[in-house]
């Protein structure tokens, strides 16, 4: 069985310019003028963190409202039902026109795993099971073909079942058999990150394997951005580009799966006027492009992958996998018996 | 063009409960609202949805979603309503090419079409079998709480093996228990949406957790229950705000309230409690004629040769390729121990050698070929529902007098342009006869649906 892989090996470009939202309910009613105006000011993606709305939901949620944000929820990859997972992120990405993103976490918390009727993993089991979801999800999204839907009307075929192909995967704690309930979404294969808060519950084999990058983390905790020396915008971008510019110049860039393909700017009090918080991370964001730290502001109908400089992803075919091999066994077997 | 056939005239049964006084109920502790909501079921799987018309659009591109809901919302539709498999539809071990297929998850397109919309419900089918309760729970109220208290879930409980491939626990569930698991199942999430703490040490789950998040504008998610068994009404009485129920003609819905109305007072509810929406299809024209000939152009469109074949494969149990559509049905026969309904269909067959025995002489006698009679047993079929505007609206009045149903959940054939004649030219007219809402009643699907404030 063939195993997808990330895109190691291109070439990281300037990473993209991500907000942190964390998907507090309080916070909802602003939640889309906030998401508009930081898409606006050319803010490149917005991660959604779990704040008790589930993040995949919220992100969803985002996606009519603005047409370049990539849009990544932060969640679990182990005590959840992978098939699931897998479903609810290629939706979000067709519901986002080809603007998701994961961001994968590893909650191998008492919490998380009572809520599930299981136990805590361990370091090392939660690790692996991160892997195999991730791989998992990647064989569930990879499984129709872009043109699996053929609206064949003289051969009576809505879909090709030769052009889908089962998971087939075979973890230790699960498995899943596919194909996906849903089509191929716009990207195919979405892109996973893993942010640095995450990285040494991930374990070695997601963060320098399977992960298509690495989301740097830069905490803004306590910086208060509707603060009166903050009014000037443009004294703000610097303030804020003092910070963000050295931690990203501090930061090994790596490659592969290593490779910094997105700043995170965590811990900001995003409760005040939509407006004014985004004028001053606009700001930021013109100021560190003006030296090419961070990527240019997305184009509308940009996809994720597009934005984050991994090459789009290309269909990796599996015969063994063919979702009509029982047909084509027959056929061969009947073949047998006529000779 | 081949001369129309008329209209079927109604049973005498339905006759006379058309035109039975209103005074006398169905159920003499039930009395009938005369109102009717509507839902759009986006149904993604069968062949009731038509794909092989230019006119047929993309089934899961995000602007066929926007275009439907729009107009369910334009034509206040209570609610937009998503059904749910888990595992692709499958034929002889090979997925279903035949009809439309894939579909987002319903929740996760639910959340988007929440900022485009104010006023529709949004309904979600969610199976209690193949979910875990305290994650199922957090995403129906993470729905109720972006969409501002629209959110709706569809408990169903398909259970089977072959589904349980894609999940951690595989076909650990006797098929017996479905309901017992539902029941704690929604149990758990009620709890956790009123913010208990749960300790659930359980037959099929032990789970602990809090509920952490704010009540919606409704409360809750509202119920609706799927799934018309004995144990499945029963669960439902206990449980449900609504039902979808799949009893469409007028008897058998009248027939259906009968026994709802009754498994709500023995679960020591309000007889009023329950609301029942079946599932329908929909087929207007300016007259009854032009209804019929587009009936037929329907039911020509969503089954084809293959899909007549396919359907006789499935109680057939065999290979039935080398016969000719056209020609007469099979003469050979089934092989029973071979029988294969296409899963995820939602209904099972045991007894393929009478009932093939039959069908090849029901189709001998009426002259029909493979072609012609799978068009009569799964196309669109004349009823209830099929007519001149008026004629519709007229049938829906004496439903809703007599208290028969509650609404309709209407399956567009068209995806998506299917509802426009429905809110052209029906919601007018319902509107005029004083039984269908001209405005939203409020901005939750609880008030849309003329349900009470939730209990608990
Ligand atoms: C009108 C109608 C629509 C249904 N839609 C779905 C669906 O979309 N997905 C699903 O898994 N089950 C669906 N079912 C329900 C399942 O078939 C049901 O939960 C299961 O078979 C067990 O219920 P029962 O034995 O009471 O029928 C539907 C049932 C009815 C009557």
């Amino acid at each position: 069985m063939t195993t997808p892989q990330n895109s190691a090996g291109a070439a990281a470009p300037a990473p993209v310019l991500a907000v942190d939202l964390v998907t507090d309910p309080a916070a909802l009613p602003a939640l889309g003028a906030l998401a508009r105006a930081l898409e606006a000011a050319g803010i490149g993606a917005l991660t959604l963190s779990d704040g008790g709305l589930h993040p995949v939901h919220v992100a969803a949620h985002l996606a009519p409202a603005t047409t370049a944000l990539g849009l990544l929820p932060r969640t679990d990859a182990v005590h959840v039902e992978p098939f699931h997972l897998a479903t609810q992120l290629m939706s979000l990405d067709h519901v986002a026109a080809g603007r998701a993103g994961w961001l994968l976490a590893v909650e191998d918390t008492p919490e998380a795993a009572h809520a599930v009727g299981r136990e805590v993993l361990g370091a090392e089991a939660a690790a692996q099971e991160a892997a195999d979801v991730l791989t998992a999800s990647r064989l569930v999204w990879d499984s129709w073909a872009e043109d699996a839907e053929v609206r064949d009307a003289e051969r009576g075929l809505y879909i090709d079942a030769a052009r889908l192909q089962y998971a087939d995967f075979e973890g230790e704690t699960f498995s899943v058999r596919g194909p996906a309930i849903t089509p191929r979404s716009p990207q195919g294969v979405l892109p996973v990150l893993l942010a640095d808060a995450d990285r040494a519950a991930a374990g070695e084999k997601v963060a320098e394997q399977l992960a298509d990058g690495r989301a740097l983390d830069v905490d803004l905790t306590g910086l208060d951005l509707t603060s009166p020396d903050l009014t000037d915008p443009q004294a703000a971008g610097d303030q804020l580009r003092a910070v963000v510019a050295g931690e990203l110049e501090a930061a090994v860039r790596g490659d592969g799966a290593s490779a910094v393909r997105l700043v995170r700017l965590v811990g900001l009090d995003l409760s005040g006027d939509p407006q004014a918080l985004a004028a001053r991370l606009g700001a930021l964001a013109a100021s560190l492009r003006e030296d090419d730290l961070v990527a240019p502001a997305p184009a509308a109908g940009t996809d994720l992958r597009a934005q984050l400089g991994l090459p789009a992803a290309v269909r990796d075919e599996d015969p063994a996998r063919r979702a009509d091999r029982a047909r084509l066994a027959a056929a061969a077997s009947t073949t047998e018996e006529s000779r | 063009m081949t001369a129309v056939p008329t209209l079927p005239a109604l049973s005498e049964e339905a006759q006379g409960l058309a035109t039975g006084p209103v005074e006398h109920p169905l159920h003499p502790e039930h009395t009938p609202t005369g109102q009717l909501s509507f839902g759009a079921f986006f149904q993604g799987v069968n062949s009731s949805t038509v794909w092989r018309s230019e006119r047929s659009g993309s089934q899961i591109a995000w602007e066929s979603f926007e275009t439907l809901i729009r107009t369910a919302e334009r034509g206040r539709f209570a609610a937009f309503f998503l059904g749910e498999g888990l595992r692709l539809r499958e034929h002889r071990g090979v997925p279903l090419e035949l009809d439309v297929a894939g579909r987002p998850d319903a929740q996760t397109l639910l959340a988007g079409l929440a900022a485009i919309t104010e006023s529709i419900g949004l309904v979600a089918t969610q199976n209690t079998t193949y979910n875990d309760p305290v994650d199922l729970a957090r995403r129906l109220q993470t729905l109720d709480l972006l969409s501002g208290g629209r959110a709706g879930w569809n408990i169903v409980t398909t259970d089977n093996a072959w589904t349980g491939e894609n999940f951690r626990r595989g076909g650990y569930l006797d098929h017996e228990d479905r309901y017992v698991h539902a029941e704690a199942f929604v149990k758990v999430a009620q709890q956790l949406w009123r913010g208990e703490q749960i300790d659930h040490h359980g037959q099929h789950y032990d789970v602990a957790a809090r509920g952490t998040l704010p009540r919606s504008a409704q409360g809750e998610p509202v119920l609706f229950q799927a799934g018309a068994s004995p144990a499945g009404q029963a669960f439902a009485g206990r449980t449900a705000d609504v039902i979808f129920s799949p009893h469409g003609t007028l008897a058998a819905a009248a027939d259906f309230r009968r026994s709802v109305v009754d498994a709500t007072i023995a679960a020591g509810r309000d007889p009023q409690a329950v609301k029942i929406l079946p599932g329908a299809e929909i087929i207007l024209g300016a007259t009854d004629a032009e209804a019929e000939e587009k009936r037929i152009w329907v039911r020509d469109h969503q089954i084809g040769p293959q899909q007549a074949i396919a359907l006789l494969e499935q109680y057939w149990g065999r290979d039935l390729s080398d016969f000719d559509p056209d020609g007469p049905l099979p003469d050979v026969e089934p092989e029973i121990e071979q029988s294969d309904v296409t899963r995820g269909a939602g209904f099972q067959f045991a007894k393929a050698k009478e009932l093939t025995a039959a069908w090849r002489a029901e189709a001998a006698e009426k002259g029909l070929s493979i072609l012609e009679f799978a068009r009569e047993k799964s196309g669109a079929r004349r009823g209830e529902f099929v007519g001149s505007y008026d004629r519709v609206a007229d049938r829906l009045g004496q439903f809703a007098a007599l208290g028969a149903i509650d609404g309709l959940n209407i399956t567009p054939w068209l995806i998506p342009s299917g509802l426009d004649d429905i809110v052209d030219h029906l919601v007018p007219r319902l509107q005029e006869r004083g039984i269908y809402p001209t405005e939203y009643a409020g901005t939750t699907l609880r008030e849309n649906l003329g349900l009470p404030p939730v209990q608990g």
